[in-house]
């Protein structure tokens, strides 16, 4: 069953999104305001929500839970790596769909408000704590700085999310997870809205997993490559 | 007579202590992280923090703008849009007061009558009501609503 499960979840992915692609573009209707542009609701709010809560998230608490000494183990590293890699793709998937709707819409590609600066800077700090990660040879050390490091940069995923609230932006406020509580969307494209937060989280659940097993593999093929060494030195102690 | 083999320890080890070479590696990428989160704050937040001054704002504070170059929103007033050979003037309101702007270049696309802007300019002087600007930013709502609810397709896939 559970092989079955991960066996389909490329597939159920690809679907998902498949779906979400064909209701965004040919079944819901244009907005009342912004017509066709609107239909980039059904890709970059999802992206945004898993890149920075969703994957984000899984790596902090991964982080966390490396950290503490209980449930401190080799894999939750590698979870947390893994996550933060694909947080990284999707804030700059979220950035490049951001500045495709930002140009008709607002008018220009790019401003320097609080919620677009707030997640460029998350995207720094991904990307900052990779280079940490390949900074340290010492997988031990590697781990326990790389676990710090996220659960600190991770104070700017609450700042992203309120910087609308708290600060004048030209972006707009929240159309999920806003503090009335209600979706601020019409009949079918609520759906589709709520479908590609499904089809994206299955995305990063798919590349997470592969990101994962690929880690896992170069875990072992580093042991392997050790054994060998070992054994060959052994052969020749005792030859 | 029997060998004796060697004594080979293969037994794990502890890792060694963190490397110098692999702490300043690191050091050097929290500093080149530092410079680039400081460089995007400062082009960023530091600067403006709030993105625009609304109407109701500028009204109260409009002695110390005097003729400064600012970010100013407010909605634009239906009817007073007129599009111009360069570009187009409006009045955007507030819930106290108004201000009459005059754009130079084109308006985005989504730019209308009752939609909030953002325009970037400044006062002709510290008395004057009128705006130039040189840039138009629609600020758009977080409120996505079918263009045609009532709309329904026919059996035959028309929309009436």
């Amino acid at each position: 069953m559970k092989l079955f499960a991960q066996r389909a979840l490329g597939p159920v992915t690809l679907v998902l999104l498949g779906l979400t692609i064909w209701l965004g573009i040919w079944v819901t209707p244009p907005d009342a305001v912004q017509g066709n542009l609107a239909r980039l609701l059904y890709v970059h709010p999802a992206v945004a929500t898993v890149a920075l809560y969703i994957s984000y998230g899984t790596a902090t608490v991964a982080s966390a839970l490396y950290l503490w000494k209980r449930t401190r183990s080799m894999t939750l590293d590698r979870i947390a790596e893994a996550a933060v890699e694909v947080s990284l793709v999707f804030i700059v998937l979220t950035l490049i769909t951001g500045s495709i709707w930002g140009r008709p819409a607002w008018g220009v590609w790019w401003v320097w408000d609080a919620r677009l600066t707030s997640t460029a800077i998350l995207g720094v700090l991904a990307l900052g704590c990779l280079a940490l990660r390949r900074a340290n040879d010492d997988p031990v050390v590697r781990a326990r700085r790389s676990a710090v490091f996220v659960i600190i940069s991770a104070i700017n995923v609450p700042i992203d999310h309120y910087s609308v609230e708290w600060w004048k932006t030209l972006h707009q406020g929240a159309t999920v997870f806003n503090p009335g509580g209600g979706l601020k969307v019409h009949g079918s494209m609520m759906w589709t809205l709520l479908l590609s937060f499904v089809s994206f989280t299955m995305a990063f659940l798919w590349l997470l997993r592969a990101r994962y097993r690929l880690s896992e593999r170069q875990y072992q093929n580093t042991e392997r490559a050790l054994q060998a060494a070992l054994d060959q030195r052994r052969a020749e102690v005792n030859s | 007579m029997a060998t004796v083999e060697p004594a080979f320890d293969v037994a794990p080890v502890k890792a060694p202590a963190s490397p110098s070479r692999s702490r300043r590696r690191s050091i050097l990428v929290l500093l080149v992280l530092v410079a680039v989160i400081v460089v995007l704050l400062a082009q960023g937040l530091l600067h403006s923090l709030n993105y625009f001054e609304t109407v109701d704002q500028a009204y109260q504070t409009k002695a110390s703008i005097g003729t400064k170059v600012i970010r100013l929103e407010g909605l634009v007033k239906p009817g007073t849009v007129v599009r111009t050979s360069v570009g187009a003037s409006f009045e955007i309101t507030g819930s106290k007061t108004k201000y009459y702007v005059v754009a130079h270049g084109s308006p985005p696309q989504l730019f209308r009558a009752n939609i909030p802007v953002v325009v970037v300019g400044h006062f002709l002087s510290a008395t004057s009501s009128t705006f130039d600007s040189n840039q138009i930013l629609v600020k758009h709502s977080a409120t996505y609503i079918a263009a045609h609810p009532n709309r329904v397709k026919a059996p035959n896939g028309s929309v009436r």
